[in-house]
């Protein structure tokens, strides 16, 4: 086995609840470069680029290293464009790393085994794989036939899975008259007949309602359950991940910032605590005491530094007339758009 | 004139527009090359087994050629891709945008597109058309050229109606892809003179789908074959189709506007 | 090789499931493809008769029955095109088909194959009619009409074979529409497509002999219009398979590099 940046060691021992360390998918030091092209405006510039072209190298993916243990399902967060899907592509098989070390299930992706391609499965929330005018049956038949699966176990599977998500009715309808939601759960029933044991879903709810989302999140989180299958989520949606991953790995210009629980994240990132607090005699100025996210009549929001945050407290109770004050965390979105924008400034 | 200069908004966008794909033309070019070898080694071909088909000779059947590709050009720069928008709109419901402008929606749905690289075909065809002409043995007067231009005038306003016929009504039952082979495929008749088909295709080419007179017809004015009466019968029927067009648009749009209501 | 076979069989059911709602679109394009034969049959028509009845040994008869023939062998030639291929590099849709446990050409193959299967049905009442109008003259042994059911297969593998090496030409540079149209151009004059190979020259002929061109268009309908020997039947089908063999090769080796640069650049 590859070393192991003494990075990764600390986040495993922090990790207490993996089940065992044997990993499933092992990440080493696994970097994707492009070369792209430079652009410059102008005709004179194009035509001298149609010669002699100028590459500038884009480091996509930039030395990251993680393990994912069997039966865990992780939450793989940053914003467009950092680095998420080419991970997801080189894990899946699809790209060809530049440098380093993947191995999922022991088997190198890029050379896509037939015994690998077997046990995995790529779900992309913009793709369909389904035939468009044919009910959805007709499709999970032909899916049985690329992934060979034994008759009885296919009809057994895809009842089940039919019945988890209610889709009695759908089945005999050509995909082409199903809603965005409905046609996402048949996708996703035929990306998982083959019960693959590793699952690289990106942005499976990508323009569903909220219902729908949950209805999905409950299928994925059920089939974890049920067979033991590892999942590897990317969404826009933290109430996805909320749900559903205890674990995040946060990915921000093609690096790592935080692998581990949730919960730690926000512990960790954000600096900033919020007052929210309600006044007894209409509006005052609040501005000494910190940053005013809000201020409606005699209901106000406050942004603090975490560690000022029972000073101000204090100072607000004795200095002003207080009806009512809570001290919450602020929501995930917002500690992961300041760990972003942090990052960008960093950069 | 207000509608003239409304066309000629919509053209200048089109070709701004294209003016952004350079590398079309030179593939253009190309592809109009190729098609052009692909149609003179077929001519060749015949004529290296006979002296006369069925009374046109070379150069009067290389004027034939020319006449066809100046048209198709014109079919494909002007007529088609607005046609096809058009079936795209229909389809897609997004008619609407048209028929809400405070102009005559045929206008505006005929004139939208505009392809401009398509023009190769044209200057292209015209140069075999001089090419062929040079090549004939009678004389070309002025008249001929006057009848050869309005020929090709009317032989235009026909396609045009024809292919507005095809697009109001037949939308329900093909998609565009079928549509333009289906129209493409029946065209390529013209590449010879209807004369030669049987009767049977000969009418169908001639009044049911006007290739004979986008493309026999003027290259009749060329090769000193056409005769006033059916200069004045293509007249009458150009003049025929185009109010028998504007009907079937009417209904097609009163049909739309009920459709999704 | 029962799990191919599987696959093959469902593949096919689905692409005669999927083309059978399409039947009329299908029906459509069959009819502005059939406008291409037509007009070279009524031309060469006219050859003939001007010529005292025939030419390069073929009268109008024998002229209609090649025509009408090559209807049914130009669509066992259709086969996923080269700008489908650009398509589907480019929009990824290439992606999710490497994900499976298959070789995505098998998928072409396959499908295809099934919608064969819609085409031969449609093109039957259409094929009587062009009879009816044209009167060939055609009268196939049993030989003949075996052969001819063995080389439609063989000619749509050797296209499919063809096209695919064309189309990958997409996965190193993009706006290869010219390339394809020279492609097509070729094939038009060298194939028997335009017109019977024996109408051609000397020198075309003997050059579309080391060409593949041939075992597509021409071969296919000329052993069924009797117009070959028992030997040249037979050897043709070896031809056929020769042509298939390189095919293959040259399929696997440019898929290989292919997918190199693909899982390299991504898309």
């Amino acid at each position: 086995m590859a070393k192991i940046p003494s990075l990764l060691v600390v986040f495993q021992r922090k990790n207490k609840h993996l089940p065992k360390p044997i990993p499933i998918i092992h990440v080493a030091r696994l970097s994707k470069h492009y070369q792209v092209p430079v652009r410059e405006a102008g005709l004179r510039q194009a035509a001298r680029a149609l010669i002699q072209r100028q590459h500038r190298t884009v480091k996509a993916v930039d030395e990251i290293s993680f393990f994912i243990h069997p039966g865990e399902v992780v939450g793989f967060l940053g914003p467009n464009g950092a680095g998420k899907t080419t991970t997801l592509k080189m894990l899946s098989g699809l790209l060809h790393p530049t440098s380093g070390q993947v191995r999922v299930l022991g088997y190198e992706p890029h050379r896509r085994q037939r015994a690998f391609l077997e046990q995995i499965t790529l779900v992309m929330g913009n793709r369909n794989q389904l035939a468009w005018d044919l009910p959805a049956l007709d499709s999970f038949e032909l899916q049985r036939a690329i992934y060979g699966i034994p008759e009885h176990e296919y009809r057994q599977r895809r009842d089940e899975f039919i019945a988890l998500l209610d889709l009695q009715d759908l089945v005999h309808k050509p995909v082409r008259n199903l809603s965005l939601g409905e046609r996402m759960k048949m996708e996703i029933v035929g990306a998982l007949l083959h019960r693959p044991q590793v699952l690289f879903l990106d942005e499976p709810t990508i323009g569903l309602d909220v219902t729908m989302q949950r209805r999905i999140r409950t299928f994925i989180s059920e089939y974890n359950r049920r067979y033991g299958a590892s999942v590897m989520l990317t969404s826009h949606y933290m109430a996805d991940v909320e749900a559903l991953c205890k674990r995040v790995i946060v990915i921000h210009h093609g690096r790592i910032l935080y692998d581990g629980d949730l919960s730690g994240l926000v512990e960790r990132f954000s600096a900033y605590k919020t007052i929210n607090l309600t006044l007894k005699n209409g509006p005052v100025s609040l501005e000494q005491y910190g940053e005013v996210v809000s201020q409606e009549g005699s209901n106000a929001s406050l942004r603090v530094p975490k560690s000022e945050t029972s000073r101000i407290t204090s100072r607000l109770l004795t200095e002003q007339a207080v009806a009512d004050l809570t001290v919450v965390d602020p929501p995930i979105e917002d500690v992961i758009e300041t760990v972003f924008n942090q990052q960008a400034e960093a950069a | 004139m207000r509608l003239l200069s409304l066309a000629y908004t919509y053209l200048r966008v089109g070709i701004l527009n294209e003016l952004q794909y350079r590398v079309n033309f030179f593939i253009q070019i190309l592809q109009s090359l190729i098609a052009l070898v692909v149609g003179l080694i077929g001519l060749w071909l015949v004529f290296d087994h006979t002296t006369d088909l069925n009374g046109w000779t070379q150069p009067e059947l290389l004027a034939v050629m020319g006449v066809f590709i100046l048209m198709g050009g014109l079919i494909r720069a002007a007529i088609q891709p607005n046609m096809m928008r058009l079936l795209d709109d229909v389809q897609q419901g997004t008619l609407d945008f048209a028929l809400t402008k405070p102009v005559d929606a045929q206008v505006i749905v005929s004139v939208r597109e505009f392809r401009l690289w398509q023009v190769v075909d044209v200057i292209l065809g015209l140069g075999v058309v001089v090419a062929a002409v040079l090549r004939l043995e009678s004389r070309f007067t002025l008249p001929d050229l006057l009848g050869f231009l309005i020929a090709l005038a009317l032989g235009g306003v026909m396609i045009y109606c024809f292919w507005l016929m095809l697009t109001s009504t037949a939308f329900w039952i093909i998609r565009v892809y079928e549509l333009v082979n289906l129209f493409e495929g029946l065209y390529a008749a013209g590449r010879w003179p209807v004369s030669i088909y049987p009767n049977w295709l000969r009418f169908g080419l001639t009044f049911l789908i006007p290739v004979a007179f986008a493309v026999t017809v003027p290259a009749e004015a060329l090769t000193g074959r056409l005769t006033p009466l059916t200069l004045l019968g293509a007249g009458l029927l150009a003049a025929g189709l185009f109010l028998l067009a504007r009907l079937v648009w009417r209904l097609g749009v009163r049909n739309y506007s009920g459709a999704s209501a | 090789m029962k799990r191919y076979l599987d696959f093959y069989l469902t593949n096919m059911k689905t692409a005669v499931l999927v083309e059978f709602q399409y039947r009329w679109a299908n029906y459509f394009y069959m009819i502005g493809m059939i406008a291409e034969p037509v007009i070279y049959l009524v031309v060469w028509s006219t050859v003939a008769e001007a010529q005292g009845g025939q030419v390069g040994g073929y009268t109008a008869g024998s002229f209609a029955a090649y025509y009408i023939v090559w209807t049914l062998v130009r669509n066992m030639n259709i086969v996923f095109t080269p700008y489908g291929w650009e398509e589907r590099i480019q929009r990824g849709r290439l992606s999710m088909e490497l994900l499976r446990p298959i070789h995505p050409l098998h998928n072409d193959v396959a499908f295809f194959a099934g919608w064969k299967l819609v085409v031969i049905v449609l093109w039957l009442p259409l094929a009587a009619f062009l009879a009816w109008i044209f009167k060939p003259t055609l009268q196939p042994s049993l030989l003949e009409v075996g052969v001819f059911f063995i080389a439609i297969w063989g000619a749509y593998l050797i296209r499919t074979m063809a096209l695919s090496l064309l189309g990958m030409i997409t996965f190193w540079t993009t706006r290869v529409s010219a390339i394809f149209e020279m492609y097509f151009a070729a094939e038009l004059v060298l194939s028997g497509r335009l017109v019977p190979m024996s109408l051609m020259p000397e020198w075309v002929q003997r050059l579309a002999g080391f060409l593949p061109f041939q075992w597509t268009f021409g071969y296919p309908i000329e052993s069924l219009i009797g117009a070959l020997t028992p030997g040249e039947l037979i050897g043709g089908l070896g031809m056929q398979a020769l042509w298939i063999g390189i095919g293959i090769l040259l399929v696997n080796v440019v898929w290989r590099f292919g997918i190199r640069r693909f899982s390299a650049v991504g898309n």
